[in-house]
C-alpha cells in the first residue's frame, strides 16, 4: 500500500513540477532551462510569505502572480527575438536561469531557509500511516491537471492556443494573434514553475540551487510526453513508478538517473514519446 | 565587448606585473567555497578569520609584522581549488594557507601546496586519512565523531540496531563506513545503509526501506545545508520518531531547520553553549564586530580562528616563517581557543579532541548532553 | 611577406597562440603560465565545441563527459596501477579509445532519421550527468566525490608543459582550421543548414556525425587526459553538465563558428576568470550569465569576430570551372519503375495504384491540380520509407525501404518545389558539395578547380551564377537559387532527375534557355526526367510525354497534344479553379 502511495505521490510531485515546462514547450516548442531557477523563486516566494504571515491560499496565488510576472518580462524581452532560434532560446534562457540564481544568491544569501510545513506528520490510508502532505500533492496534481486541460480544452484562449500549437501561420490568417499567445502561455508556464516551487518547499529546503535538481527530469518528461498534457500525466505516473522502483529494488543513486535514462531509451526506441496515448 | 576588454585588461597586466613578496607583512590564505555548496559556511569562516586577525594586529601582529588576510573562492570544487590555490600561492604569495574545503578541493590543491612548499592548516572535518607533508588538520575525523555518537544512542537510548542514511560522496560514504565499523566492533548492528546523490531531495525509496528495516535508531551523514533540512522535513512528515543522530549538520542549519531538527543528536568539537571563559569571550567579540550580520559560529569557523592563533604560535616559536621551520613548530605549539587547549600530533598530523554530544531544543538551540574528553583522532598520518 | 595565401593558411589568431605558445614562459608569471596550461587543455575542448555546435549545429552540453573520461583514464591507471612505460601506453590508449567508444554510442543513440531537432541535444545532457553520478557512486575506486589525486605523472617543469599543452592545442587548431577551410570540410556546415539537401545529395549526415563525435571524442578525451597528467587530480566535476555548459558559453561568447574566436576566446576568459572570480564569484557570474543573454540575443555571432572580421565568413574565391567527364549513361530497362505504388496516412489515401514508368531519354511532364498528390509521388520515388505499397526501382535496383541517400546512389536527383540549399555556403562551395559523391573533395585544402558536367555549366551559363560562384547562397535571388539548386542536382550526374517546378522565380528568357537544356538533358545525355510543372505551355514544349494526377491516381498519359487538348485535362484545370 505503501509503496502504491509513493507511486502516486512521486508522479504528483514530478506533474506538478514539470507542468509549467510543458505549458512553455507544448505552446511554442521552445525548451525554457529557466524552469529550475523560476522553481526556485516559487521557493523564496514560499519563505516570504511564510515570514511575513501571509495565510496559505494568498500565497499560492502570490507564488504564481510573481512567476507570471517574471515570464511575462523575460518573454518579452528574451524569448521573443529568438523565437525563430530554438536552440538559442535553450541557451538564452539557461543564461537567464545562472542570473535570476545569483540574484536570489544576492538578496536572500547562499544558505538555506526553512518553511514550515503547513501540515506535519501522517494521515492513515487503508491502515498505512502516510505523509499528509505528500498525499495532498496527489489530489493537487489532479486538481493542476484538470485546470490546465480545461484551460486548453474549454476555453477561448485554449482553442486559439491549439490552432497555434497545430498551424501557426494558418491562425495568424484566421486573426489570431500568436504572439500574443505564446506571450500568455510564457507567462502561464512561468506561473506554474514559482506555483510547483512553492508547493514543494514543504517538502524540501529553499536555497537557490533548489529547483535545479529537478529540471533534468522534467526535461525529459515534457519531451517524452510530446505536447500534451494528458499524455504527461501519463508519462509523470509511468516514469514516478519506474524511479521508486528502480530506487528501492536497486539503489537510490541509480533511482536519480532513472527517469532520465529511460526517458532517453524511450525517444530513441519511439520518437513520438507518449504524446498519442 | 565589455568582456573582452576586460580580459585583455587583465591578461596584459598579468604579463607585466611580476609577483612582489611584501616583507613587512605576513599574509594568510584562505581558500574558500564563496560559491558552489561550501558557500553556505564561507561567510562564518570568513568572519571568524576577519576576528583572529584583526586581534593579532591589534596585539601587535606576529614577531611584529602585521597581518594580512588573503581571501579567495574556491567555487566548492576540485577545479576551483586549483585556481584559488594557485592564485594565493603564486600570485599572491601567501605565508600560510588556513582553511576548511570540501574534500574534492582539498585534494585537488594539495599537490599545488606541496609544489609551493607552503604550509597548509586543514580546518574542517573530514573524513580522515588525507596525509601531505605541508598539512595540518585541526578538525575532527570520524573516529572521533563515530564514538560519542554511536556510543550515547547505544548506552542512553538502548539502540542496537541503526540505520544508515548518507549523500553519496566522499564525506557521507566515509563517515558512515567507519561508523557501521564502530557499531559492529561495539556489538551494534547495521540494518540498512542507503544514499541518495548529493544534489537529491526526495528521499521517499529511503524513508520506505528505513520503515520497513525498523531500527531502534538512525544515523545520517548528508552534504551540509539542503539535503540536511530535505531529509528531516520528510522524515519528520513520514512520522519517523526513532533517536536521530545527525553527523554532518551544523549549528546554524540546526537553528533554521526548526522543528525538523528538534530532538535530533549531533556531535561536533564546538557548540556555541560550550561553557568556558574562551568560548564566552570569542562569541562576545564576535558579536561586538558583527552584529546582525553575525553568521552562527560552528564547528567550521571555530577550527579556522584557533588554526590562525596556531599559526601564530608555530611562527613565533619558529622565530620565522620559513616553511620548514613552522611545520615542525606546528608539531609543537599549543593554543586554547574556544574549543579549549589543542595540540596538533606531529606524527598523525591529526588533533585529539574533546567531543561534544547535544541534542537540538525546539527552538533550534543546541543542549550539551555529555562531554567526551580528549577523543584519539587515531590512526591518520605517520611522519617523522 | 604577409600575403593572401599566407594569410589564410595562417591567419592573424593563429600568429597571435604561436607567439603567446613560444615566448609564454618568458614573459608570464609563474600564476598565469600555470592558468594558461590548463586554458590549453580546456580550449581545445572548447574547440570540438565549437565544430560540433557552431559548425554542424549539434547543440551538445555533453562535451565534459569525454573530457572527464580521459582525466579519469589517467587518474584511474596511475593510481591504481602505478605510474609505469606500459601503463602511460595503457592509459593513453583507454584515454583515446573510451571516449570515441562512448561518443560513437551517444552519436548513435542521437542521430538518427527522424530525430526530432531537439533529441540529440536531450541526449546530450543525459551523458554528462550519468557519467559523473557513476563516478560518484565508484567508491575508493574512482575516489567519488573527492576525485583522485596524489598519483604519480610526468615530470615535466612549468615550460615543458606550457609548450607540450600549447602546442598540443595549436596542433588541434590548425589541423581543425585546415579541414574546416578544406572542400570537404565544408560538409559540416552543409549538414547545419540543410540536412534533408545532404541526403539528396547522397550524404548521410547522420553517419558523417557520428563520425565526427567519434573523432572529437578521442581528441577531446586526450585534452582530459593531459589536463589530468599535468593537474595530478581528477575530479567528478570535469565529467559533469555543468563544465559541458561552461564550454558551451565560452564558444558563444567568443564566437561559434569561427574557430579562432572560441581558441582566444576560451584563453582570455580562462585567464579573467582566474584573476577576478576568486575575488568577486558571485557578480562574475552575474556578469557572465549577463553577457551570455546578450550576446546569444543581440550579437549571435560572439565578441571576437568583432575584433578580427575575417573570422568566419565565407571564402571569396571563386574556382575555375572545367568540364567534367561525364559517367556512361544508363543502359538497362527502365531508369525508372513503379509498380502499383499506394500512399495513405491511416483511412486518408493520398496516392493509389500508380504504375508509372520512366525511360531514359524521356522527360516527362507530371501535371495535375494542387492537391493531387504531384509532390507525395515525388517523395515515394525517393524516399523508400515513403510510400505505403507497391514497388519501385530506380535504374534496376530496388530501392525496398531506402533512405534518399541510397536512392541518390541508384542514380536519383531531386529538385524540390522551394529552393533546397545552403544559405551559408558559397555557390562554388554548394556545387563542391554536390560532386562529393562523385568525386571525393580534399580534406586538407581548397581546390581552385571545380569540375563539373557540361550541361551544369551549360545551365551556370544561362543563369549567369557562374559570374557568381563566390557570392553565400543567401545573398543570391529567389530565381538564381532555384537556378542554383536545379545545378546541385545535376551536378550530382543522375540518371534519373525528378524537378519539382524547376522554373519557378525565373524570367522568361532564363526560361527558354532552361527548357533547351531540359530537352538536352534527355534526348543528348539520355536522362530520364520527370517534370511536376503548372505551367502547362512550358511542359508542353519541352515534355515527351504528359502523365496527369488527380484524386492520387494517374487518370491519363500521353503525348503532349493528346493531353492538353484532351477534354479530361480540361474539365479537370477547369474544375480545379472553381473549387
Amino acid at each position: 500500500m505503501a509503496l502504491l502511495l509513493d507511486f502516486f505521490t512521486t508522479a504528483a510531485l514530478l506533474f506538478i513540477v514539470s507542468s509549467g515546462l510543458m505549458m512553455i514547450y507544448g505552446v511554442m516548442k521552445i525548451v525554457n532551462f529557466a524552469h529550475g531557477a523560476i522553481i526556485s523563486v516559487g521557493g523564496y516566494a514560499a519563505f516570504m510569505v511564510a515570514r511575513l504571515g501571509i495565510p496559505g491560499w494568498y500565497g499560492w496565488a502570490l507564488a504564481f502572480a510573481v512567476g507570471f510576472a517574471i515570464g511575462a518580462l523575460v518573454e518579452r524581452l528574451i524569448v521573443l527575438p529568438l523565437y525563430n532560434r530554438p536552440l538559442d532560446a535553450i541557451l538564452a534562457t539557461w543564461g537567464l536561469g545562472i542570473v535570476l540564481i545569483q540574484i536570489i544568491t544576492m538578496i536572500f544569501g547562499r544558505s538555506t531557509q526553512l518553511v514550515e510545513s503547513p501540515m506535519d506528520g501522517t494521515f492513515a490510508i487503508f491502515g498505512t500511516a502516510y505523509s499528509s502532505y505528500r498525499l495532498i500533492m496527489i489530489p493537487v496534481a489532479l486538481v493542476l491537471c484538470a485546470a490546465v486541460i480545461g484551460l486548453l480544452n474549454g476555453t477561448r484562449f485554449g482553442i486559439k492556443t491549439k490552432a497555434v500549437i497545430m498551424n501557426e501561420a494558418l491562425a495568424e490568417s484566421i486573426g489570431i494573434n500568436a504572439s500574443r499567445i505564446r506571450f500568455i502561455a510564457f507567462s502561464l508556464g512561468a506561473g506554474l514553475g514559482t506555483l510547483a516551487g512553492y508547493l514543494i518547499t514543504p517538502l524540501s529546503s529553499v536555497d537557490p540551487y533548489m529547483g535545479v535538481a529537478w529540471l533534468i527530469n522534467a526535461f525529459m518528461l515534457v519531451m517524452v510526453a510530446g505536447s500534451s498534457f494528458v499524455g504527461l500525466f501519463v508519462t509523470c505516473l509511468v516514469f514516478g513508478t519506474l524511479q521508486v522502483l528502480v530506487s528501492i529494488y536497486v539503489n537510490p543513486v541509480i533511482g536519480g538517473m532513472a527517469i532520465a535514462v529511460l526517458a532517453a531509451i524511450t525517444l530513441r526506441i519511439r520518437p513520438q514519446g507518449f504524446s498519442h496515448v | 565587448m565589455k568582456l573582452t576588454s576586460l580580459a585583455l585588461a587583465a591578461g596584459i597586466a598579468a604579463l607585466s606585473a611580476s609577483t612582489v613578496f611584501a616583507e613587512d607583512t605576513i599574509k594568510i590564505g584562505v581558500p574558500v567555497g564563496l560559491s558552489g555548496a561550501n558557500s553556505v559556511v564561507a561567510p562564518s569562516v570568513v568572519q571568524s578569520s576577519e576576528l583572529a586577525v584583526d586581534e593579532i594586529n591589534a596585539a601587535g601582529g606576529i614577531l611584529g609584522k602585521k597581518v594580512e588576510l588573503v581571501v579567495a573562492d574556491d567555487g566548492s570544487g576540485a577545479v576551483g581549488a586549483q585556481k584559488a590555490f594557485d592564485s594565493l600561492i603564486f600570485d599572491k604569495g601567501v605565508n600560510v594557507l588556513i582553511s576548511m574545503e570540501t574534500s574534492a578541493a582539498r585534494n585537488a590543491a594539495l599537490p599545488i601546496v606541496t609544489r609551493g612548499k607552503v604550509p597548509y592548516i586543514y580546518t574542517s572535518f573530514y573524513e580522515g586519512h588525507s596525509c601531505n607533508k605541508w598539512m595540518y588538520v585541526n578538525a575532527w575525523v570520524p573516529e572521533q565523531l563515530s564514538s560519542a555518537l554511536v556510543d550515547y544512542l547505544a548506552q542512553e537510548k538502548q539502540a542496537k540496531t541503526f540505520f544508515l542514511i548518507g549523500s553519496d560522496y566522499a564525506f557521507g560514504r566515509g563517515v558512515l563506513d567507519y561508523t557501521k565499523k564502530y557499531i559492529e566492533k561495539t556489538g551494534g548492528k547495521v540494518v540498512g545503509e542507503e544514499y541518495l546523490p548529493m544534489d537529491g531531495s526526495d528521499w521517499t525509496a529511503i524513508i520506505s526501506a528505513l520503515r520497513s528495516a525498523n531500527p531502534d535508531a538512525l544515523i545520517s551523514c548528508t552534504a551540509g545545508g539542503a539535503p540536511n533540512v530535505s531529509l528531516g522535513k520528510q522524515l519528520k512528515s513520514a512520522g519517523v520518531n526513532i533517536p536521530y543522530g545527525n553527523m554532518a549538520v551544523d549549528e546554524g542549519t540546526a537553528k533554521d531547520m526548526g522543528s525538523a531538527a528538534a530532538g535530533m543528536y549531533v556531535s561536533g568539537s564546538y557548540m556555541t553553549s560550550i561553557d568556558n571563559p574562551e568560548n564566552k569571550k570569542f562569541l562576545a567579540d564576535m558579536k561586538a564586530k558583527f552584529g546582525d550580520e553575525l553568521k552562527t559560529p560552528n564547528d567550521l569557523s571555530v577550527p579556522q580562528y584557533d588554526g590562525i592563533y596556531a599559526y601564530k604560535a608555530a611562527v613565533e616559536k619558529a622565530g620565522s616563517t620559513d616553511p620548514k621551520a613552522v611545520i615542525k613548530a606546528l608539531g609543537e605549539i599549543s593554543v586554547t581557543g574556544p574549543r579549549g587547549t589543542i595540540k596538533m600530533d606531529p606524527v598523525s598530523r591529526h588533533a585529539p579532541l574533546t567531543m561534544y554530544l547535544a541534542q537540538v531544543q525546539d527552538d533550534g538551540s543546541l543542549k550539551v548532553l555529555k562531554t567526551f574528553e580528549n577523543v584519539s583522532e587515531g590512526k591518520q598520518c605517520s611522519f617523522k | 611577406m604577409y600575403n593572401r595565401t599566407l594569410k589564410k593558411a595562417l591567419p592573424i589568431p593563429a600568429l597571435i597562440c604561436l607567439a603567446l605558445i613560444v615566448l609564454g614562459p618568458y614573459v608570464c608569471s609563474m600564476y598565469l603560465v600555470n592558468l594558461l596550461i590548463k586554458a590549453f587543455f580546456f580550449t581545445v575542448a572548447a574547440i570540438a565545441v565549437d565544430i560540433l555546435w557552431g559548425y554542424t549545429g549539434y547543440l551538445t552540453f555533453g562535451q565534459s563527459a569525454f573530457f572527464g573520461i580521459g582525466a579519469y583514464c589517467a587518474g584511474l591507471v596511475f593510481t591504481h596501477l602505478g605510474f609505469t612505460d606500459g601503463n602511460i601506453a595503457l592509459a593513453l590508449a583507454l584515454a583515446l579509445v573510451l571516449p570515441a567508444a562512448l561518443s560513437f554510442f551517444v552519436g548513435w543513440l542521437s542521430f538518427y532519421r527522424g530525430a526530432s531537432e531537439f533529441f540529440p541535444c536531450v541526449i546530450s545532457l543525459v551523458v554528462p550527468i550519468v557519467v559523473m553520478q557513476l563516478v560518484l557512486s565508484g567508491g575508493e575506486f574512482t575516489g567519488s566525490s573527492s576525485g583522485l589525486t596524489g598519483f604519480d605523472t610526468f615530470e615535466f617543469d612549468m615550460d615543458g608543459w606550457f609548450w607540450l599543452s600549447g602546442g598540443f592545442m595549436l596542433a588541434v587548431a590548425m589541423a581543425a582550421h585546415f579541414f574546416l577551410q578544406s572542400d570537404g570540410g565544408k560538409v559540416l556546415v552543409a549538414i547545419r543548414d540543410n540536412e534533408q539537401r545532404c541526403a539528396y545529395l547522397g550524404l548521410n549526415p547522420e553517419r558523417i556525425k557520428i563520425l565526427l563525435m567519434t573523432v572529437l571524442g578521442a581528441v577531446t578525451g586526450l585534452a582530459g587526459f593531459g589536463y589530468a597528467s599535468f593537474s595530478g587530480v581528477v575530479a567528478p566535476e570535469l565529467t559533469g553538465f555543468q563544465f559541458g555548459t561552461e564550454l558551451i558559453m565560452w564558444v558563444a561568447l567568443s564566437g561559434r563558428a569561427t574557430l579562432w574566436g572560441p581558441v582566444l576566446g576560451t584563453l582570455l576568459i580562462n585567464v579573467a576568470t582566474g584573476y577576478l572570480s576568486s575575488s568577486i564569484p558571485f557578480v562574475w557570474q552575474l556578469i557572465l550569465g549577463l553577457s551570455f543573454i546578450l550576446v546569444i540575443i543581440l550579437l549571435p555571432k560572439g565578441l571576437i569576430p568583432l575584433i578580427f572580421r575575417q573570422l568566419g565568413k565565407a571564402s571569396p574565391m571563386a574556382p575555375e570551372l572545367q568540364a567534367a567527364q561525364i559517367s556512361a549513361p544508363y543502359s538497362g530497362a527502365h531508369a525508372l519503375d513503379m509498380q502499383k505504388v499506394a500512399k495513405s496516412y491511416g483511412s486518408l489515401s493520398v496516392l493509389s495504384d500508380i504504375t508509372l514508368t520512366g525511360d531514359q531519354g524521356e522527360l516527362i511532364g507530371i501535371i495535375g491540380p494542387n492537391g493531387a498528390g504531384k509532390t507525395t509521388l515525388m517523395r515515394c520515388m525517393s524516399d523508400g520509407t515513403a510510400r505505403t505499397s507497391g514497388l519501385v526501382s530506380l535504374c534496376g535496383h530496388d530501392i525496398g525501404k531506402a533512405a534518399p541517400q541510397k536512392c541518390v546512389g541508384f542514380g536519383l536527383g531531386r529538385k524540390f518545389q522551394n529552393a533546397n540549399i545552403f544559405q551559408t555556403l558559397t555557390v562554388a562551395q554548394c556545387l563542391r558539395m554536390a560532386r562529393f559523391i562523385v568525386e571525393k573533395p580534399s580534406f586538407l585544402q581548397e581546390s581552385s578547380v571545380l569540375k563539373l558536367p557540361q550541361y551544369v555549366l551549360d545551365v551556370l551559363k544561362v543563369t549567369g551564377l557562374d559570374g557568381k560562384l563566390s557570392a553565400v547562397a543567401s545573398d543570391l535571388s529567389h530565381g538564381e537559387q532555384q537556378a542554383l539548386e536545379l545545378t546541385m542536382v545535376l551536378a550530382l550526374e543522375p540518371k534519373v532527375v525528378l524537378l519539382d517546378e524547376p522554373t519557378a522565380g525565373l524570367t522568361l528568357p532564363e526560361r527558354r534557355g532552361i527548357g533547351k537544356i531540359f530537352s538536352d538533358l534527355a534526348h543528348k545525355y539520355s536522362l530520364c526526367c520527370l517534370l511536376v510543372e503548372h505551367d502547362l505551355d512550358f511542359v508542353k514544349e519541352v515534355a515527351t510525354r504528359i502523365v496527369v494526377l488527380h484524386h492520387g491516381t494517374i487518370v491519363m498519359q500521353g503525348t503532349p497534344e493528346e493531353v492538353v487538348n484532351s477534354e479530361l485535362v480540361q474539365t479537370i484545370y477547369a474544375g480545379a479553379r472553381q473549387e
